[in-house]
């Protein structure tokens, strides 16, 4: 951007808007604290975790961040976006953590701090339910599979297709809720994703999908996502603490249970990724 | 669909109308001021009107409102997300409203400004009383038209994180596994806004034409 356009950019909107300063180098448990309330940047397009039902916005994310809500004494307000103006919304402080959640990878968190994990995240793929051609993971060499861009689930559908005989084409999609709808349109033949997500959405709808078995690439996690330095730590450590806490009492795994149907065995820390 | 789903599409078109014309009304606003400083023969005024219309009508909306949003908190300017989101949508469209009034501004016949000359009126007065209302008057079918591309344009501004009619189709299609229906009404809704928009842009020209007076 050139400085005149920037300069009247920021003039117009002095001029124009009445905005709240933000202030800087405060530590954000404190401000949470202080404020009553914990901004959760997120998308809704992701169930089982978030997404809107009959209006509503439900899922696992919005009961476990009511529940750490309760350990933080403060209430939760939710701020969502589409999923790749989720991570710049972060850094922006739009908002002081992120649900999501996104797979815990070295990449990410050379960037970012991740929450003790909240579910498991390895990756399997969903196909048309009655698609005899698609029996193993395998089966889709050749062939063109839906993703949702930016995420790790693309990149490791990606690393498993590429080591096949005669590669994968993989579309990329805004979301995964566009790459199931061109699934069961015919356009590609798989969606790959993280287990807990096709499973949710092939109960949901077991006339048109189908789960394909055994989950491949390496095991991974979902956890939430904070801002690195020092003025973010004490709040990502008491989310850490709310949520081994919730893991020890089993409210974790009753609220897993309720979303996924099953509940997940997940390291109370993930300190170097698989990926 | 059932008539849950479809109320709830009204709620979101009803905010869509709101965001709309806020920024409509805004965008004339800044619009109106922006062509007369352009069409103004100082250069003081002339050429920060000009960077001005050159800019926002450079560069795409979307990225517009993406700057807003998560640029400028890092010059400690952290709008809220229904903030950005307006402000994206007037300044975007304030630049074409300019330039559509500019136009208007152009047409004023020289004759009529000679006459105002001669009968002692100051710039200002000139300015409020000659050639804006001949330029708004002039330039209402492009005016109505602009109006329109942004109430379509204000589908964009989910990506701040405002839930609008586009936004709300999109989200109730993927919980309820009905994209065509819930897409469909959206169209409808957003065609019913804008025959509603146009409607008054027939009403405003017809009252504003030479004709009648």
């Amino acid at each position: 951007m050139n400085k005149r356009g920037f300069l009247a950019l920021t003039l117009g909107l002095g001029l124009a808007l009445a905005t709240s300063v933000s202030a800087y180098a405060e530590d954000t448990l404190a401000k949470v604290k202080a404020a009553g309330v914990m901004k959760v940047g997120t998308e809704t397009e992701f169930a089982p975790f978030d997404f809107i039902d009959a209006g509503k916005h439900v899922g696992l994310n919005v009961d476990l961040f009511d529940e750490i809500g309760k350990e933080l004494g403060v209430k939760i307000e939710w701020v969502t976006l589409p999923w790749d103006g989720v991570l710049p919304g972060l850094e922006a402080k739009k908002f002081d953590v992120v649900a999501g959640p996104a797979t815990i990878t070295k990449a990410r968190m050379e960037h970012y701090v991740f929450s003790a994990p909240i579910a498991e995240a390895t990756v399997a793929l969903m196909k048309r339910a009655g698609d005899k051609s698609i029996m193993k993971p395998e089966d889709i060499a050749g062939k063109t599979i839906g993703e949702a861009k930016a995420t790790a689930q693309l990149t490791q559908t990606k690393a498993f297709g590429d080591k096949l005989p005669g590669g994968v084409k993989v579309k990329e999609y805004v979301g995964f809720n566009e790459a199931y709808a061109d699934l069961a349109a015919g356009r590609v033949v798989a969606v790959g994703n993280s287990l807990p997500n096709i499973a949710f959405v092939a109960k949901q709808r077991p006339q048109t999908f189908a789960v394909v078995l055994p989950t491949f690439g390496v095991k991974t996690y979902f956890g939430y996502i904070g801002r690195k330095g020092a003025d973010d730590a004490s709040l990502m450590n008491a989310i850490d603490a709310a949520l081994v806490k919730m893991k020890k009492d089993g409210r974790m795994a009753t609220l897993q249970k309720k979303w996924f149907g099953v509940s997940f065995d997940t390291p109370d820390a993930v300190t170097t990724p698989n990926i | 669909m059932t008539l849950q789903l479809f109320g709830l599409l009204v709620e979101a078109a009803l905010y869509t109308i709101l965001i709309s014309a806020i920024s409509i009304v805004v965008g004339i606003t800044i619009g109106m001021g922006v062509a007369s400083a352009r069409a103004s023969s100082h250069r003081v005024l002339a050429w920060p009107a000009r960077a001005y219309v050159s800019f926002f009508r450079g560069v795409p909306l979307l990225v517009q409102l993406l700057v807003i949003y998560n640029l400028l908190p890092a010059i400690g300017l952290n709008v809220p997300s229904e903030v950005a989101a307006v402000a994206g949508l007037s300044l975007c469209t304030s630049a074409y409203q300019a330039e559509n009034l500019r136009g208007g501004f152009l047409s004023v016949p020289k004759g009529l400004l000679e006459s105002a000359d001669m009968l002692g009126l100051t710039p200002w007065q000139q300015l409020l009383r000659i050639r804006a209302p001949i330029a708004f008057r002039l330039t209402l079918p492009a005016v109505v038209n602009e109006a329109i591309l942004i109430l379509k344009a204000s589908s964009l501004v989910s990506v701040v994180g405002v839930v609008e009619l586009t936004k709300m189709a999109a989200d109730l299609a993927n919980s309820t596994y009905l994209p065509i229906q819930l897409y469909s009404a959206a169209g409808l809704l957003y065609f019913l806004i804008n025959r509603v928009v146009a409607g008054l842009g027939a009403y405003a020209e017809r009252r504003l034409s030479w004709g009648r007076r």
